[in-house]
């Protein structure tokens, strides 16, 4: 009540001031009018002529006015003249500078053009440096590292029997696997060549020489003509299937890759003859989305065998389709989720009795799927202090074969194995000192680990786990020395084997700088 | 349930793609408009200039951060997708992120060597270009030249009438408004180079041109014209010929343009951080020639600059090299003005 009350009262304060202002205004405006009327009613002959001597000042004060204003008019149209005429000279004074200066930097440029030539002891002054590039671009990378473990019988050794990865003795074609001795070793030499072919195509070719042979890892044309975002590649490359497969070994954050990605990819990865086509959808975050098809050698879950005791499989054996996902992320933040997919042909021939003759022959289908996220952190500071980089993937394989032909028990033929495998990882590398990084990695495998084979056994095997630790020191982006120590919990035998093992990896790279993928 | 998961796949997979779709058609359908994309803020502020309101103007990098260590990013990638023109420093100094980028894109008219690609320094007068066989033991030294190109005024004026050049021959209907706003922006910069009354009197090409052949200083005594000389050349004239100390090989243009002289770097090697040995002979360097003024950009570690500081007596200047790197590098011709302004107090005080 109090506050309207309140607000009453002061409407009516305010009302009575109102009303006696409006009071006085009337009285004054009254007494204005009586006083006009009372000069109206005394006519005087002074005051006559007085209103005529105004009369006549307003008039000459209004012609002095206009003559004023026609003035004004008239020299502005003067000055808007003149300065129409002055005005193309500076403009065609500030051309003809403009002329000048750019021949005298010409005169410079050439000059300095003459000058390198000259001095770098070139024979093609008038041509300058543009004859070199037609050449394409050259880089070669060499990883060597010294390696030691734990184990008697080697951890490569102790890789190909793990409980349920176990070597499925699968003839792919050829791999050499990359032995890694305890001591010094020499992983490969990268030898890279590439240029753009065309206005259409880039190309490149990537060559793994190792101490004994060589191994083209990449021949490839690549579209660059394409439009909406399409893009084609052919040849031989690596597959985007998960981050880890799609990258150079030189590129890892540790020496090795996770150990789901060596244990169900194999030690190249997938790494195959076909073509890819992917898509960048014009969404208004990174969306690309590919699909390959390839010829299907991976001796671990998609190769063909053949032989008269297997059927027959023309490539292409092996289909892959990959997401990746980036959201637009703001500033110094970077994130990417993958999702891939592959499935194909699976051939194996076994030894069953291990006389070194083989005596079994499988055939079926190989499938793989996984999804992996990637954050990086771009600290913006030199030599890359500050940086962090999070990646995790999960990768899933099912095998589902069929006994086609077996020497030593006939009735297993047409029975069928199943096999089921994943493994997981998780690291980081973080930037704690311009040019020093630290990396921490957990690896497990086995979390689902079962099979079924032709005679109805049904095996479950235990998970095997793995933690690894670096640090690495790039004294520039052309070199890198890491120590990397890792300990692994084994599943092997139905057993567990901890194992060490310790790396130092050194990795420079000659020629051409390299750009980095995200 | 294995069937039940590809199902699922497989309906994911179709979905995505009719959504995808639909959204490429909303894409084509929107209305066009010029989009620009340079590498650093400094371009980005020179196109702005010239293009008006006539084009939108991003940047990959953001000023305040070392050019030589960005990472490509995917959202990078997006932002060349739709580009017009993609304009680089170049020499060089994007190419450990440049080509994941417009590659990922799929933006085949920025490519190297299309209309829609231009490398801004083209036609800019360039330093240290390497006479000799370069090799990776002598740092980070690019073939083409010192790529800080950016810190001499007049390779500003450069770049932007070749911005222009190059918008006119994309958007030829709005030809007239670039050249309109390039006149502009030249005086602008003319203006703040030689100061507003004699830029009126000479005229800025004139005058730049004088500056080139180092006649400047004769031209205005015999006109009498020495008092007018205002902007950037009148405030660093005192201070030619003087010595300064830098972190990073980044200086070059600014102290060629204005005459000083940087006999040494914090860094051992461009690229290389400082050492204590190296250090130890900038200070008797610094204390040796009395140089007054170590300049340094804001995203290094100070130490070392503070250390040489400490036993010299040497002031450390913290100034930006890039738009955006500092409060007051608001567009190209502020950063210009805080870097003349922050030098020159440096230099001035006893």
């Amino acid at each position: 009540m109090l506050p309207v009350g309140s607000i009453l009262f002061a409407r009516e304060k305010k009302d009575d001031r109102l009303i006696s202002v409006a009071m006085l205004f009337t009285a004054v405006l009254w007494i204005v009018r009586a006083t006009a009327q009372e000069a109206q009613r005394r006519p005087d002959g002074v005051e006559v002529l007085k209103a005529e001597v105004r009369a006549l000042r307003e008039e000459h004060e209004e012609q002095r006015k206009r003559y004023e204003a026609r003035l004004k008019g008239l020299e502005r149209r003067l000055q808007e003249l003149e300065s129409s005429k002055a005005h193309p000279r500076a403009e065609g004074r500030d051309e003809t500078s403009q002329k000048a200066l750019e021949a005298e930097l010409e005169r410079l440029r050439s000059e300095q053009r003459a000058q390198m030539t000259t001095e770098a002891g070139l024979s093609f002054p008038s041509v300058g440096r543009v004859f070199q590039s037609f050449n394409p671009d050259i880089s070669v990378v060499l990883d060597s590292s010294y390696h030691a473990d734990s184990s008697k019988e080697g951890i490569e050794h102790i890789l190909q029997d793990l409980d349920g990865f176990g070597h499925s003795h699968a003839h792919g074609h050829g791999h050499e696997h990359a032995h890694l001795d305890d001591g010094f070793n020499l992983r490969h030499a990268e030898l890279f060549l590439g240029a753009d072919v065309d206005p259409y195509f880039k190309a490149w070719a990537m060559a793994a020489v190792s101490e004994s042979d060589a191994e083209l890892e990449e021949a490839v044309i690549q579209t660059t003509c394409l439009p909406a975002g399409l893009q084609a590649k052919v040849g031989k490359f690596f597959s985007d299937f998960g981050r880890i497969n799609a990258q150079h070994s030189h590129d890892w954050d540790f020496v090795d890759q996770p150990l789901v990605h060596r244990l169900l990819l194999g030690d190249h990865g997938l790494n195959e003859k076909g073509v890819q086509f992917s898509w960048l959808a014009p969404t208004p975050f990174h969306l690309l989305a590919g699909v390959e098809a390839f010829q299907g050698d991976n001796e671990l879950v998609f190769n063909y065998v053949g032989g008269g005791h297997l059927p027959r499989r023309e490539g292409p054996r092996l289909w892959v389709e990959w997401l990746k996902f980036a959201p637009n992320l703001a500033g110094k933040h970077g994130l990417q989720l993958g999702f891939f997919h592959a499935r194909g042909v699976h051939q194996e021939a076994h030894d069953g009795n291990s006389d070194g003759i083989e005596d079994h022959w499988l055939d079926g289908r190989g499938e793989l799927w996984g999804a992996d996220a990637v954050y990086k952190y771009d600290a913006r500071e030199p030599y890359g202090q500050g940086d962090v980089t999070l990646q995790a993937g999960y990768i899933r394989r099912e095998k589902d074969l069929e006994v086609k032909d077996h020497l030593l028990t006939r009735g297993f033929i047409g029975r069928s194995r199943t096999d089921e495998q994943d493994g997981l990882y998780a690291q980081g590398a973080y930037g704690f000192l311009p040019r020093w990084r630290l990396g921490l990695r957990w690896d497990r495998v086995g979390l689902t680990n079962r099979n079924r084979l032709p005679d109805g056994t049904r095996n479950h095997f235990d998970e095997t786990d793995r933690w690894s630790a670096m640090v690495d020191f790039s004294p520039t982006e052309f070199s890198r020395f890491r120590l990397q120590v890792s300990r692994g919990d084994y599943a092997l035998g139905g057993r567990h084997k901890d194992e060490w093992q310790l790396f130092l990896q050194l990795v420079i790279s000659l020629g051409k700088h390299g750009a980095h993928k995200f | 349930m294995k069937s039940a998961r590809r199902s699922l796949l497989l309906r994911a997979w179709r979905s995505f793609l009719g959504l995808a779709a639909l959204a490429f058609c909303c894409d084509t359908a929107r209305a066009r408009e010029l989009k620009i994309v340079a590498t650093t803020t400094d371009l980005r502020s020179i196109a702005k200039s010239v293009a008006g309101g006539r084009a939108s103007v991003k940047s990959i990098c953001v000023g305040n951060e070392d050019p030589h260590y960005l990472q490509a990013k995917p959202s990078y990638i997006m932002m060349a997708r739709g580009a017009d023109l993609w304009i680089r420093v170049g020499m060089e100094l994007e190419i450990g992120r440049e080509s994941p980028i417009i590659d990922g894109s799929r933006n085949k008219s920025i490519r190297v060597g299309m209309r829609g690609h231009l490398d801004a320094s083209e036609n800019v007068l360039r330093l240290q270009v390497p006479s000799v066989r370069v090799t990776r033991a002598m740092g980070d030294v690019h073939l083409s030249g010192n790529p800080h190109y950016w810190l001499d005024p007049l390779n500003g004026r450069i770049v932007a009438r070749a911005i222009a050049e190059r918008l006119a021959q994309l958007s030829p209907a709005d030809a007239k408004v670039f050249r309109t706003n390039l006149v502009a922006f030249e005086r602008a910069l003319d203006e703040h180079m030689f100061g507003k009354e004699l830029v009126q009197e000479i005229g800025g090409a004139k005058l730049w041109g004088l500056e080139l052949r180092g006649d400047l200083l004769e031209f205005l005594d015999q006109r009498n014209l020495r008092e007018k000389l205002g902007g950037w050349a009148a405030k660093m004239r005192p201070f030619r010929g003087m010595r300064i100390v830098t972190y990073h090989r980044s200086w070059t243009y600014l102290a060629h343009r204005f005459k000083l002289i940087i006999p040494a770097e914090l860094e051992r090697k461009p690229g290389i951080p400082p050492s204590g040995s190296h250090l130890a002979k900038v200070v008797e360097l610094v204390k040796g020639q009395g140089i007054k003024a170590i300049l340094m950009e804001p995203f290094y570690s100070r130490r070392a600059a503070d250390l040489v500081a400490s036993k010299t007596g040497a002031r450390v200047v913290v100034c930006a090299s890039s738009v955006g790197g500092q409060a007051g590098a608001t567009d190209y011709l502020a950063l210009m003005d805080l870097i003349v302004n922050r030098l020159s107090e440096a230099l001035r005080a006893e």
